[in-house]
């Protein structure tokens, strides 16, 4: 028997219960080895020598119960080997009663679980760090959604998402202002039924349909609208399939811009700017008509001072008259109301009366025209002409040391091509690549010709409109050569 | 040239002045009208071969005077230069009947060649 007991791998110790505090009276090898005491060591004591100065575990209270009831029970209990290190003691202690069913003893069954209690352990710090984790990214992932979504209730935008079927997911705060409606009312029901169907519009209808299968857009859609509680709106839609990391989501942010205010103070602007440029030329026409009629009074003996500077102040009304002008067409352009009168001209002609008007204005230049188209153009004509005056004059004034100027006309397709080529200052590439921006000035060039920077961006926009191109070419200190190319038969969209 | 009657209407004085310096240089009369509203009842009194006609003008456009003047006056034929600092004031002035339009700021020798083209 004893021999057997010590076979286990499991220590096994035997308490007798019938004396004072329930001494030891047998333990075995295992015990022994388990605990690094000797048998003699361990004989007489009670068991709880192992729990060393580690005495406030719960453990021992189920311990005493079991002890006090005479019943078994299981515990893992920290104690302490005769080196003083810890191990996990797992502890079935089992009651022996005698013929009167009085507890006599105890067996108490030990194993060393340490190993299991350090790998438990681990586990939960494991799962303690990976939830500390998630609560960090749980933290940061809200603070990104509220940074999101402080963006999304600050924007002077009204912004939708709508489902596949295009029901309101969510609407943000100035999208409920603008249209004065509740959440209540827009999310959750769909986008053609709110209000009072404000926003079935076929043509919206259509590109918004086409955003999922295809992912196009709908770019800047211009939408008007008498609404009931807010008058008439001019709103300008954009839709874009909403994409997340890279994948496309079944549902569209629908954003809308509140423009009727935009488009209100573009045609004051365009007004006042009519009325300005009206009101500035016609002291200007008195001006120019008054240096005209003393021109028709010059005496014979006028000396040449007296008429070069005569011709000087014609150029100066000249030269006011083209900024008043340009001023208004880039108010136009910038308000998509430059309107083209479009009606059939002889190219050649035009060109050469252009030429000519600057040849009576400047009489010091020398400009050659080349070649002949012999071609009929559908265009605005006074528009075209602009343009190659302007490509003319500026051709004159940044080439101030050069007289030259060359003028090359010909057929190309369809097209006309006009190029003035003159041999002056030239421009950089940076020059190049901006210099039919609106406002642009070259460095160089406003140091020494102040202006507005508005005449090749006309040009530009002019010749644009006409779905024809506008380009330069040019080296610096050798001269800009300025070309562009019109469609004889007139642009081939309207709008 | 023979000589003809002119009538000017325009609210600037400025305009006013330089046309009648170039139109009575050239030997004509000129009669002046500053205020549009009273230019129909000048025109029955002076019976002027020729009338320059301004676009902007405050209570009454050249675009109104003209048309009232091809549709329902005894002048329906009175022949009109207009003149006008408005982009679109080419359009105006054919869509209501001119026989001419000049762009102000204009060159004398433009009113003059007008003048002439239309009176011989």
């Amino acid at each position: 028997m004893t021999m057997a007991l010590d076979a286990s791998i499991s220590g096994i110790i035997i308490t007798d219960n019938t004396q004072q505090d329930n001494p030891i009276i047998y333990c075995n090898k295992a015990f022994e080895k388990i605990t690094g005491y000797s048998r003699k060591e361990i004989i007489g004591h009670n068991c709880r020598f192992l729990q060393a100065q580690d005495r406030n575990q719960e453990e021992r209270a189920i311990l005493g119960k079991s002890i006090a009831e005479g019943v078994e029970c299981r515990v893992e209990i920290r104690n302490y080997k005769k080196n003083g290190d810890l191990f996990w003691n797992e502890l079935y202690m089992s009651p022996v009663k005698n013929a009167n069913g009085e507890v006599t003893h105890f067996i108490g069954v030990q194993n060393d679980v340490t190993s299991r209690k350090n790998a438990e352990h681990d586990l939960r710090q494991q799962k303690l760090v990976m939830e500390n984790r998630i609560k960090e990214r749980t933290k940061e992932l809200r603070e990104s959604e509220a940074f999101l979504s402080s963006i999304i209730e600050t924007v002077r935008e009204g912004l939708l998402v709508l489902d596949p079927n295009f029901n309101v997911l969510s609407a943000n705060n100035h999208f409920l202002r603008t249209f004065k409606v509740s959440k209540e009312e827009t999310v959750g029901r769909q986008l053609y039924d709110l209000g009072n169907h404000q926003w079935d519009i076929p043509k919206l209808r259509d590109l918004l349909v086409k955003i999922l299968p295809t992912n196009n857009p709908v770019v800047d859609f211009e939408v008007e609208h008498d609404f009931p509680h807010i008058g008439k709106k001019l709103m300008l839609l954009n839709a874009y399939r909403v994409e997340f990391e890279g994948q496309f989501k079944d549902q569209i942010l629908l954003a809308i811009e509140d423009i009727t205010e935009r488009r209100e103070v573009e045609i004051r602007k365009d007004d006042f700017l009519s009325i300005a440029s009206h009101e500035l030329r016609t002291p200007l026409t008195t001006i120019k008509g008054y240096v005209q009629l003393l021109e028709r009074a010059m005496p014979q003996d006028a000396s040449e001072k007296f008429l070069s500077t005569f011709g000087k102040v014609s150029v100066y009304v000249e030269r006011l008259n083209s900024l008043i002008s340009e001023l208004l067409d880039v108010s136009r352009i910038q308000s998509g109301n430059m309107e083209l009168h479009m009606a059939q001209f002889d190219f050649d002609n035009m060109i050469a009366e252009a030429v000519d008007g600057m040849r009576t204005t400047v009489p010091g230049h020398q400009i050659i025209l080349n070649g002949q188209t012999g071609a009929k153009v559908l265009a605005d004509e006074s528009h075209i002409a602009q343009v190659v005056s302007n490509l003319l004059s500026n051709a004159i004034k940044y080439a101030p040391d050069s007289e030259k100027i060359e003028v090359n006309i010909a057929n190309v397709s369809d097209y006309v091509k006009v190029s003035v080529k003159d041999f002056g200052l030239g421009m950089s590439a940076e020059d190049r690549k901006k210099v039919f921006e609106r406002f642009y000035r070259g460095v160089e060039i406003q140091k020494k010709f102040p202006g507005m920077g508005i005449g090749l961006y006309i040009c530009d926009q002019i010749i644009k409109r006409h779905n024809g191109t506008l380009w330069v070419e040019s080296e610096i200190g050798k001269g800009s050569i300025f070309s562009f190319t019109l469609p004889k038969a007139g642009k081939e969209t309207n709008g | 040239m023979d000589k003809k009657k002119i009538m000017i209407c325009d609210d600037d004085e400025g305009i006013i002045d330089v046309l009648e310096m170039i139109l009575d240089e050239v030997g004509h009369t000129v009669i002046s009208v500053n205020d549009s509203l009273k230019v129909q009842a000048a025109i029955d009194k002076e019976q002027p071969d020729l009338l320059i006609l301004d676009l902007w003008m405050p209570r009454l456009s050249g675009q109104e005077v003209l048309k009232h003047l091809r549709k329902h006056s005894a002048h329906q034929q009175l022949k009109v230069i207009v003149i006008s600092a408005s982009r679109d004031g080419e359009q105006v002035a054919s869509d209501a009947g001119a026989n001419q339009f000049i762009a102000k700021p204009f060159d004398l020798n433009n009113i003059l060649e007008s003048v002439n083209a239309l009176l011989n």
